[in-house]
């Protein structure tokens, strides 16, 4: 029933070709059947055209040179170069034109009702894409989904509203067709293809339920509903996903055995509404925030083998070979970034280099994506003003290598493939729906090239410039009252003409098809009680005449090579003249053909320390004569040496054999020690370190959210680290999954993971979990207080148990129903099942005691107390737990509940037999543990050797990859660092860090690496600062002028400008606190 | 914070203030001690191998090879240890702030933006656990300093007041202050906001932008209203008509006998502290914060305006800056002959927490392009410098105030202990409240 409007469509294809082939010359026009009511008068006009004359591109690559295309009754008739025109076909002389299949906007908000749209969303500037606040929760009404985010049973079909105005701007863009989406949710409804002509609405939907559109749509931390983080979104899409699979199902087994004993299930429209999707069957649109969210699509899409399409925001060519190889079809914008302000030595600093390579490189992303093999689609969503800046900006895009054939592709046949509506649509094939576009002048290339015609469903759309008087050429003229000049040499097209009289030069605008105005300086007109007749035998006056200065205005109107009109001198001399053209305009070339962009955008991450590739792993490696600091039996190994093989560490001790060609380090008075690890660490995380919209969030994921472009991780590496535990945050008692990574620099989200590490889970006690809602205006979220914290724990543990039996029974057969997967609950019961273990963030000693009960009571597998700053206190409970202390070295009284931590907390821990580590919990303490490590020898008497494996050894093997990392032992990683003094100096500082065999960091790299940038943003800055010129000179006047080379217009610097936002990091600038105390929200 | 909570907080502390750890106060007046056999690092010139130190009436009364001990004078033997001045930290909340989460528990700023008449002396907590905690790395001096408030009013702090300089031992603030007033404490605001994270709401940027305006407008008119009443109060012979409390603050500062310390980590903030410092001649100006101050190195080197640097250990301030850019900030600094001190960053940890930290963060300079001897003088006598208080404190020189540690090593390395600290010629009580813990749990 979905397809019901293509399933009409093809049938009046069908029809059409019958016509084309029996009836055209003698085919009768019929008026289109609506269920509309005639009011007044029916119209019964002909629908029949015939465009002859014209150059016909019936699809990419597919051209009829000189030829006629006949429409009738909305849909293609004929096509060809010798098709004959219908004798009662309305003929259309479109010589010197091109035609177009009709575009097909991939996006659009275009009758939308308001509450489809963001809240606010009229306010914004027309057009305007602009990051904004997501909506706030709408109170769930009807049986439908619990979340208000989750709204896939919203259909525009049913709320699409008039708009002619929004209609008549994109059709003279040449869009015939837009997918119209609703812009509120997460899952947010089904979008639908809509014609752009002027009929009813029922009458132009091409295609409905066209896709699904999904969104990682998250509420701001204090608004505290689920989801507040990206991590919470992904999870929730995934138990959505789950839940509409559930719903079918069990809604199927309850058909069979209603009546029988067996409860009703529940009815929810919203995962019946996703039926579709989670079969496979409708296109599940996803938009991307950034380029980092696209692998996370497809790692969504695989799970649950959705069918699926980007809409992308200009930066997808940084992970073109991933898309490529994922064959998926991407929607991109084309709202390049304007020049950024440079102009102040002191502001630039500022704008990062990958900020410069973006506003470079924002126009190659479609060149590079087809280059890549790519499928891409275009959209003026983004745009300001798409009216101005779609074409100017998708010529440059074409300028930057993107050919013709497939610049139009992407607005015609692509979109159609994307959207399933090939059939009708994308191409001038007989049967197709008659949507045509007719330009003059070379439409992908020529600046001056204009839309004349537009052809929706068979009905023709006249454009401004369409029968628009072409003024350019030769002109002699004739003047009657005035002395003025034999000849004018008009410029120019539509709104951009220039006027030349000789050398002097004026201006000229064509105010309606047939009528042009001029300006031209006085001094080319003579005196005007010379009475002329002749335009041969008088030249121009000049300073001889009355008219010395000022300006004479000119108006005339024309047909074809004749202009007759008036004009008056500045002394109010009124005039008279007519002028003939003599020669034609020379076509104007179009500008330059080639553009090329300076950034090479080939390392990654992009900008500045980003890598070409992987670094080399050598065969072997050997390290000789060094300080060599094993943090295993062997202790401290003075001359020492290290050997590796393919990026394992195969023997340690004295006097080694290198192997032939072994890469040798010579360590010669520096210190050798395994790579450092990093217990509790919240960088590279994107958009949000807590899920804080519920006490329990043990589905998330952290591991979904892994972003490998936070320089936090190059400067972690130029520390010494090699190895974190990224944790979710400390909001909830139940928090999320954690993901242990490898700081393979380089490398995108999946790469950075450390395979096979132990899965865990993040809980936390204490202040943060019962302040988490301190800022909400009422606090409803349970618990309050540390009473609480146990009993939500155990509830949610007895559930799990539930949760285990329910699904024993029903694969016992003792059940019916399949019952709901709850990743919430597997998450608990992987715990139970000591598959995950659990790092709890906790402080205080009673909170830590109560926790211990609990675990012995339930044999939960706690892998480490973090924080635990009073540790020392219940040190025995801990060690018999088993548990590790994962603590700070020193820090102390930034909270009420820290007060009485003490730097001696690691060494009483450690005496007690707990396993301690140090870590950071921040982006700054994460680049020096080495010398926190030290902390434990000065405060607690901590011997060198064992303080080292608070960094190194201990972290591994609380998280349970000793047998991995943490130490130089053979079979192990090889990991290392290189020191130029012992690790515990505040005086010493990393040369090299490696990780698998592979040098990571290298101080004299990092110095090659800022020369290298330096040298790039010198150049992009020039080229900035020469465009920043140009387009301040040419002023926001240029833009009223009609000039739409660029959207927006620059402003001069310094200027009020909110154009800062094009350039929004969406990398981390590594400023970010990145710590679990100091979250959103007041949590400290 | 909630509030609710703060308030419930305030009668714990008020108990747990008196429970303060049990470091006594030094006796004084202290008698005269011989630190005998130490190796001496006087900061200002050469180490002294072996050497003896006679503290008398809280001065350093004579440095030399075995020296007589004066009658009634205690000997103690420090052979194999090593002798440095106290350290200065330069800007610290030290005493003014005790939990940094705990709203009843702080007192570093004042509401409202023109505070220069509020006076760090007058809340500092003599029972602050911070200090003595802050003692035993061998921090003796402390510059309380106000900051600006930025939280919970409508207009930033500019003005915040003045700093005190501390002694950090005494029953009472009264008997801790050296100095009841060092400087005016300006806090330049931010021109654009410092993060830039998520894209600005429109008309964000531009509000940022005319709020910036007007709060260097508020400044102005303050230094206006200042010179304005300082010339009628000269014009009425020293006695105005009204006292205005907070221009009266501001004289010294106007007469050049107090610096302004202007606080700005920004290089537009300190391009933009540079343009203003040459409408206000006459002012003494001290840069604090300074993260990007290398930027500047020869701008604030030409206007001969002194940093303090606000911690090595800040992250870098942009993503394409060097992971190194904050840690040899000092060491570029010096290089280009700006003068400068370090002292402990407060970004992270919050508050005065790890002021113990200081020497610390000078090794990281060190390590990162700055001479280590240069380190040392960068939380000793450097600072002393700055503050104006060079004649007393910041090296071992006879007749500057007794104020020294004793250490088994290099104390700008982490295992390196205090053994003695000395104030004003007075022995410390080593004890804080976290070894009282420590104690307390060995015994479990």
């Amino acid at each position: 029933m979905k397809f019901f409007p293509v399933r009409i469509a093809k049938q009046v294809a069908a029809w059409s070709l019958t016509l084309a082939a029996g009836f055209n010359l003698a085919g009768v026009a019929a008026t289109r059947t609506t269920t509309t009511p005639v009011v007044g008068l029916r119209d019964a006009s002909p629908r029949v055209h015939a465009l002859v004359g014209g150059r016909i591109v019936m699809a990419p690559g597919k051209v009829i040179e000189r030829g006629t295309l006949v429409l009738r009754d909305g849909v293609v008739a004929a096509v060809g170069p010798d098709v004959a025109v219908p004798a009662d076909a309305r003929v259309w002389d479109v010589t010197g034109c091109t035609l177009y299949p009709g575009f097909i906007e991939s996006h659009s908000s275009l009758l939308l009702p308001e509450a489809l749209r963001p809240p606010g969303a009229t306010a914004r500037a027309e057009g305007a894409e602009r990051p904004r606040p997501a909506a706030p929760a709408m109170p769930v009404v009807g049986a439908r989904a619990a979340n208000p985010r989750i709204m896939p049973e919203k259909d525009v079909l049913n709320q699409l509203t008039p708009d002619p105005k929004g209609v008549e701007k994109f059709r003279a863009l040449g869009f015939t067709v837009a997918n119209i989406a609703p812009e509120r949710g997460i899952f947010r409804g089904s979008s639908a293809l809509v014609s752009l002509g002027t009929w009813d609405v029922n009458s132009s939907v091409v295609r409905a339920a066209a896709d699904q559109e999904v969104v990682f749509e998250i509420g701001s931390y204090e608004s505290f509903t689920y989801p507040t983080s990206l991590m919470g979104a992904i999870a929730l899409i995934r138990q959505t996903l789950l839940d509409a699979q559930w719903y079918a199902a069990t809604q199927a087994a309850y058909a069979n055995h209603a009546g029988q004993g067996v409860e009703r299930p529940e009815v929810n429209e919203s995962l019946a509404a996703l039926g579709p999707v989670v079969a496979g069957r409708q296109l599940a649109m996803f938009q991307l925030d950034d380029e980092l969210d696209a692998a996370r699509v497809l790692r969504l899409a695989d799970e649950f083998k959705l069918k699926v399409a980007l809409r992308g925001v200009g930066t997808e060519y940084r992970v073109r070979q991933e898309l490529a190889r994922a064959k998926v079809p991407v929607v991109i914008p084309l709202d390049f970034p304007e020049a950024p302000e440079v102009e102040s030595p002191d502001r630039a600093v500022d704008v990062q280099l990958h900020e410069l390579e973006q506003w470079d490189l924002a126009p190659s992303n479609a060149a590079r994506l087809a280059e890549a093999g790519v499928t891409f689609a275009f959209t003026t969503s983004r745009l300001r003003k798409p009216e101005t800046e779609f074409w100017p900006r998708l010529r440059r895009a074409v300028r930057r290598g993107l050919t013709e054939d497939q610049a139009l592709a992407a607005l015609t046949t692509v979109p159609a493939a994307i959207f399933g509506i090939s059939a009708t649509q994308g191409t001038l094939d007989v049967g197709h729906a008659g949507n045509v576009v007719v330009a003059r002048g070379d439409l992908f290339k020529a600046d001056d090239a204009v839309i004349e015609l537009v052809w929706v469903d068979g009905d023709p759309y006249e454009q401004e410039a369409w029968q628009r008087l072409d003024l350019s050429g030769a002109w002699q003229v004739t003047w009657t009252g005035v002395k003025g000049p034999a000849e004018l040499a008009i410029s120019g097209r539509g709104g951009r003409l220039r006027v030349k009289a000789g050398e002097k030069s004026g201006s000229a605008s064509q105010p309606d098809r047939r009528s042009v105005l001029m300006q031209l300086p006085a001094e080319v007109f003579g005196s005007a009680s010379l009475t002329t007749s002749g335009s041969t035998s008088l030249t121009a006056g000049g300073s001889t005449g009355l008219t010395t200065g000022g300006t004479a205005r000119l108006a005339a109107s024309g047909e074809g090579d004749d202009l007759s009109g008036t004009g008056e001198l500045p002394d109010g001399t009124s005039f008279r003249w007519t002028a003939h053209r003599s020669a034609a305009a020379k076509a104007e070339e179009p500008a330059a053909t080639r553009d090329e962009p300076i950034a090479t955008g080939d390392r990654y991450p992009a900008g500045a320390f980003g890598r070409k590739g992987p670094p080399a792993q050598p065969e072997h490696v050997l390290i000789t004569h060094g300080t060599v600091w094993t943090s295993g039996p062997a202790g401290v190994i003075e001359d020492g040496d290290v050997l590796i093989e393919r990026g394992r560490i195969v023997q340690v001790g004295r006097k080694l054999v290198a192997p032939a060609g072994a890469l040798v380090i010579d360590a010669r008075g520096k210190h050798v020690t395994a790579g450092i690890i990093d217990c509790h660490s919240h960088i590279a995380i994107s958009r949000g370190v807590n899920e804080g919209g519920s006490a329990v969030s043990l589905e998330v994921r952290i591991g979904d959210v892994i972003d490998p472009t936070d320089i936090s991780l190059y400067r972690d590496l130029a520390g010494g680290t090699t190895v974190l535990n990224i944790l979710h945050g400390s909001a909830n008692p139940m928090g999320g999954q954690n993901q242990v990574i490898k700081i393979r620099w380089g490398e995108d989200a999946e790469g950075l993971k450390f395979a096979g590490a132990k899965p865990g889970v993040k809980f936390a006690l204490g202040e943060n979990v019962v302040r988490a809602h301190s800022l909400a205006p009422v606090r409803t979220r349970y618990p309050v207080s540390r009473m609480g914290v146990p009993e939500i724990m155990h509830d949610v543990f007895n559930r799990a148990r539930e949760y285990e039996r329910t699904w024993a029974d029903y694969r016992a057969g003792r059940s019916v129903l399949p019952p709901r997967r709850d990743l919430r609950l597997e998450a608990a019961l992987e715990i139970l099942n000591r598959d995950r273990i659990i790092h709890i963030h906790s402080y205080r000693s009673d909170e830590v005691l109560t926790f211990i009960r609990l675990a012995d009571q339930l044999h939960l597998p706690v892998a480490t107390f973090q924080h635990i700053l009073e540790g020392y206190k219940v040190a025995p409970e801990i060690a018999k737990l088993g548990a590790g202390g994962s603590t700070f070295a020193d820090w102390w009284a930034y909270k009420f509940e820290v007060y009485d931590g003490i730097p001696y907390n690691g060494a009483l821990m450690a005496r007690a037999g707990i396993v301690v580590s140090y870590n950071s919990d921040s982006a700054d303490l994460s680049r020096r543990l080495n010398t926190e490590a030290a902390k434990a020898v000065k405060y607690g008497g901590v011997s060198p050797v064992n303080a080292l494996d608070f960094v190194t050894i201990n972290p591994a093997r609380q998280l349970q990859i000793d047998q991995r990392v943490g130490s130089l032992e053979p079979g192990k990683a090889a990991d290392f660092v290189i020191w130029n003094g012992s690790p515990l100096s505040t005086m010493a500082h990393p040369e090299q860090t490696w990780i698998d065999g592979r040098k990571y960091f290298d101080r004299d790299d990092d110095l090659r690496m800022r020369a290298e940038a330096a040298a790039e943003r010198s150049a992009l800055l020039q080229k900035a600062l020469a465009e920043r010129r140009k387009a301040v000179a040419r002023g926001p006047a240029a833009e009223s002028a009609g000039d739409s080379s660029d959207g927006g217009g620059p402003k001069p610097p310094g200027a009020a400008t909110d154009d800062h936002d094009e350039y929004r990091a969406i990398y981390h600038n590594g400023a970010d606190a990145h710590t679990c105390m100091q979250e959103e929200g007041g949590l400290q | 914070m909630n509030i609710r909570i703060a308030l419930s907080l305030t009668g714990l502390l008020a108990a747990l203030a008196l429970h303060a750890s049990t470091a006594l106060p030094a006796k004084r007046p202290a008698g005269p001690v011989l630190l005998r056999g130490g190796e001496v690092h006087p900061v200002i010139g050469a180490v002294l191998p072996k050497a003896d130190v006679l503290l008398m009436d809280g001065k350093i009364a004579r440095i030399g090879p075995k020296l007589s001990a004066p009658a009634g004078a205690e000997v103690v033997d420090v052979t194999g240890q090593r002798i440095y001045p106290g350290f200065i930290i330069a800007n610290t909340t030290l005493g003014l702030e005790e939990i940094g989460a705990v709203r009843a528990s702080v007192d570093s700023s004042e509401y409202g933006p023109i505070n220069p008449n509020v006076r760090a002396q007058a809340a500092f907590n003599p029972d602050s656990e911070m200090i003595p905690v802050a003692r035993v790395n061998g921090v003796l001096t402390a510059c309380a300093t106000p900051v600006a408030a930025n939280e919970g009013q409508p207009v930033p702090g500019l003005l915040a007041g003045t700093s005190s300089l501390m002694r950090l031992d005494g029953w009472t603030w009264e008997e801790m202050t050296l100095r009841p007033t060092v400087g005016l404490q300006l806090f330049w605001p931010a021109p654009v906001p410092a993060q830039r994270g998520p894209a600005p709401a429109p008309g964000a940027l531009e509000e940022t932008r005319k709020r910036y305006a007007d709060q260097v407008k508020l400044i102005r008119q303050a230094f206006a209203n200042a010179r304005a009443y300082l010339r009628a109060k000269d014009a009425a012979g020293g006695h105005p008509a009204e006292t205005d409390l907070r221009w009266e603050a501001m004289l010294p500062a106007l007469r050049g006998e107090q610096p302004v310390f202007i606080h700005a980590d920004d290089i537009k903030q300190i391009a933009a502290v540079l343009d203003w410092a040459r409408e206000e001649p006459g002012l003494k100006l001290v840069l604090v914060g300074g993260r990007d101050a290398w930027r500047a190195a020869d701008r604030l080197k030409a206007a001969n305006i002194p940093v303090i640097i606000d911690g090595t250990t800040p992250l870098p301030a942009r993503r394409d800056d060097g992971y190194d850019a904050v840690y040899a900030n000092a060491g570029k600094l010096h290089a280009a002959g700006v003068k400068f001190c370090i002292s402990e960053s407060t970004n992270e940890s919050g508050g005065p927490t790890n002021a113990r930290n200081l020497p610390y963060e000078a090794a990281m300079a060190a390590s990162y392009g700055l001479p280590a001897d240069e380190a040392l003088k960068a939380i000793t006598i450097y600072p002393a410098e700055i503050l104006g208080v060079a004649a007393e404190l910041g090296s071992i020189e006879v007749g500057k105030r007794a104020t020294l540690i004793v250490t088994d090593g290099d104390p700008l390395e982490i295992p390196t202990q205090v053994k003695q600290a000395y104030i004003d010629g007075a022995r410390i009580d080593l004890r804080t409240r976290q070894t009282d813990l420590y104690d307390k749990y060995r015994q479990r």
